[in-house]
C-alpha cells in the first residue's frame, strides 16, 4: 500500500470504498461519455455501492476497494508490512518490553530473584543473609552499565496513563472503525488514517494483554525507576552475568534459558599423584527441560565423553526432573561444578576417561597439555 | 474442401498468433513517456512547416528510426490523455501510427503533404525525415522536368 499512499495521488473516499484516479484510452473515454451522458451513473442512485466511476470537479475516478476491508485483512494482504506497522504500535506505547511479561513469566522471575541470591552473596561475615528482590536490582546496576535511553523508557513505562487511554477508547470503539470523511482526499492524509486505523485493530486485538500489561504497570508503580531501567535492559539482553552466575535466553516463546556458573580454575590428580589444571567453564542447566547438567564450551574431562561444546556431565545418582523449581536448578549446578571438581577419584579412575594413559592401544580423550 | 475440412481450417486460423495490431493512440503515448513529451511541444506544430520548407534539399543524411518501446496496451492520466489526444488531432494524418520519434510526428503532416500514398513497408522502414527530403527531391525534378 505504501506506493500507493506515497504517489501523490488524488484519491476519493466515498460510501466507504476507495476511487481511484480513472485511467484513460480512447475506449475508455468513449464509455465514460456514454454512461454519463446517458444517466446511467450520475451518482443519483441511492445505493451508492452502484457507482462504478463517479465524477467530482471534471475529474473521473473509478471504484477501488473497501477500506475496512483493506484494514480488516490487512495482516493477510501484506503480512511484513502489517509486522512493521504492529512493532510500530507496540513501540508507541511501550508494549514491546518484556517486562510486561516478566512478572507473569515466572522462569525469569525464579532465576533473577531466586537462584541467583543463592550463588551471589553481598554480605559477609555474621551478616550474611540471602539478598532481596531490591537488593539484586541495586547489585545488577552497580555491576552493569546500564544505557542511559533505559533510564528514560523506564519514566515511560510508568506512565499508566496512555494505556488506560487506550482500554478506554478500545471500549468506546466496540468493534467499529471510524472511516475517513467522505470527498476529495491525498494519499498521505489516506496513510494517516490507515495506519491508525492498523494501530486501532492490532490494540485491539491484544486488548487481553494490554489489561495484563496495565496491571502489570500499576505494581511496577510503586518500583523505584532504577530498578525498572534494570529490568527493562534485562529483558531486552535476555542475559546477565555477575560474579560468576549467569543466564542466557535461549527460546523466548518457549521461555527458554541457560542458567550457568562458571566453574573456574580448579587441579585434579591423576593415579601418580600428578597434577592436572582444568580451565574455566560454564556448567549450566536448562529451564526448558531441567535434565543433566552440563558444559556449555567445548571442553574435555574424565566425566565429559567427548572433546565438544554442550556435553553432559557424567552423574552417577542423579535423577533428573521435568519439574522445574528453583531448588532444583540449583541443585542440579552444584552438583555438576561438584562433579567437575570433586567427583574425580584418581585411585578408582572413574568416568568415561583416565587423566593418566590407562590403554595405550584404545583411543581416549588426551588430558597431557593440562598437566603441570 | 468438404465441411469437416472447411471447420478445421477456420479453427486452425483462429488459433495462429497475430500480431498485435498498430494503434496511434499506443504510439503516441509510448513516445511520449519515452521522450518525456511536455505540453509545449504543441507549440512546435505551428512553426515546423516553414522550418522544413527552408530548409536545405541539397542536405544528405540518413537518419534510422529510433525504437520505440511500445507496451500492449497503454493506460495514462487523465491530462496526459488530453496531451495525447492533442498531439493526435494536430497530426492527424493516417503517417502518424508510424512515427517513432517526437521530430517524426511533426513531420507527418509535411510528409503527407507532399506524397499521401507512401507505403506501409516504406513509413515502417524510413525515418520521415529521410522521405520527406527524397520526396521534395522527386517533386523539384518533376518541377524542372516539367519546365
Amino acid at each position: 500500500m505504501k506506493p500507493l499512499f506515497d504517489s501523490g495521488l488524488e484519491l476519493v473516499v466515498e460510501s466507504d470504498f476507495i476511487y481511484f484516479p480513472l485511467l484513460f484510452d480512447p475506449d475508455i473515454e468513449k464509455e465514460i461519455q456514454t454512461v454519463f451522458h446517458s444517466g446511467e451513473n450520475t451518482g443519483q442512485s441511492n445505493e451508492p455501492e452502484s457507482k462504478t466511476v463517479i465524477k467530482l470537479e471534471e475529474k473521473y475516478f473509478i471504484k477501488g476497494f473497501r477500506l475496512d476491508a483493506l484494514v480488516k485483512n490487512y495482516d493477510v494482504i501484506d503480512p511484513y508490512s502489517y509486522q512493521t506497522m504492529k512493532n510500530e504500535c507496540f513501540r508507541r506505547y511501550q508494549l514491546m518490553r518484556e517486562v510486561d511479561g516478566m512478572i507473569v513469566d515466572g522462569t525469569l522471575r525464579t532465576i533473577l530473584f531466586q537462584v541467583m541470591p543463592h550463588f551471589i552473596k553481598k554480605n559477609k561475615g555474621l551478616k550474611r543473609k540471602k539478598l532481596s528482590d531490591e537488593e539484586i536490582l541495586d547489585l545488577v546496576g552497580q555491576k552493569i552499565d546500564i544505557p542511559e535511553s533505559y533510564f528514560q523508557e523506564a519514566k515511560t513505562f510508568t506512565d499508566i496513563a496512555p494505556l488506560k487511554e487506550i482500554l478506554k477508547n478500545i471500549g468506546n470503539q466496540t468493534g467499529t472503525l471510524e472511516l475517513p470523511e467522505n470527498g476529495l482526499t491525498s494519499g498521505r492524509k489516506l496513510q494517516d488514517w490507515f495506519r491508525s486505523a492498523v494501530h486501532a485493530k492490532v490494540l485491539a486485538d491484544e486488548v487481553e494483554r494490554i489489561t495484563k500489561s496495565l496491571q502489570v504497570r500499576q505494581q511496577f508503580s510503586r518500583i523505584k525507576p532504577e530498578h525498572i531501567a534494570t529490568l527493562l535492559y534485562i529483558a531486552d539482553a535476555g542475559a546477565l552475568e555477575i560474579d560468576g552466575f549467569g543466564f542466557i535466553r535461549k527460546n523466548a516463546d518457549r521461555k527458554e534459558y541457560h542458567v550457568y556458573k562458571h566453574s573456574g580454575d580448579y587441579v585434579l590428580k591423576d593415579y601418580y599423584g600428578r597434577n592436572y589444571l582444568f580451565p574455566d567453564c560454564r556448567v549450566a542447566v536448562s529451564t526448558y527441560m531441567p535434565s543433566k547438567p552440563f558444559v556449555m564450551e567445548k571442553y574435555k574431562h574424565p566425566f565429559l565423553l567427548e572433546y565438544k561444546s554442550g556435553q553432559e556431565i557424567c552423574l552417577k545418582h542423579f535423577n533428573p526432573t521435568d519439574e522445574m523449581t528453583t531448588q532444583r536448578i540449583i541443585d542440579t549446578l552444584e552438583e555438576g561444578l561438584t562433579a567437575l571438581r570433586y567427583g574425580y577419584d584418581h585411585r578408582r579412575r572413574n568416568g568415561y576417561h583416565s587423566l593418566d594413559k590407562l590403554w595405550v592401544h584404545i583411543p581416549t580423550i588426551d588430558f597431557d597439555d593440562y598437566l603441570i | 474442401m468438404d465441411l469437416i475440412g472447411h471447420i478445421k481450417h477456420n479453427r486452425a486460423k483462429q488459433r495462429q498468433k497475430k500480431p498485435i495490431k498498430t494503434d496511434v493512440f499506443n504510439q503516441i503515448s509510448a513516445i511520449v513517456r519515452q521522450y518525456g513529451l511536455k505540453e509545449s511541444f504543441l507549440d512546435i506544430f505551428d512553426t515546423v512547416g516553414d522550418q522544413f520548407s527552408a530548409e536545405n534539399l541539397n542536405l544528405l543524411r540518413i537518419r534510422v528510426k529510433t525504437p520505440v518501446v511500445r507496451s500492449i496496451f497503454s493506460l495514462v492520466a487523465k491530462e496526459e490523455y488530453d496531451f495525447i489526444m492533442s498531439i493526435i488531432h494536430q497530426a492527424d494524418t493516417p503517417y502518424l501510427e508510424f512515427a517513432h520519434s517526437p521530430e517524426e510526428i511533426l513531420l507527418c503532416k509535411s510528409l503527407y503533404r507532399l506524397n499521401p500514398a507512401i507505403s506501409r513497408e516504406k513509413l515502417r522502414r524510413y525515418h520521415f525525415e529521410t522521405l520527406f527530403l527524397h520526396e521534395r527531391v522527386k517533386r523539384n525534378r518533376m518541377e524542372t522536368n516539367r519546365k
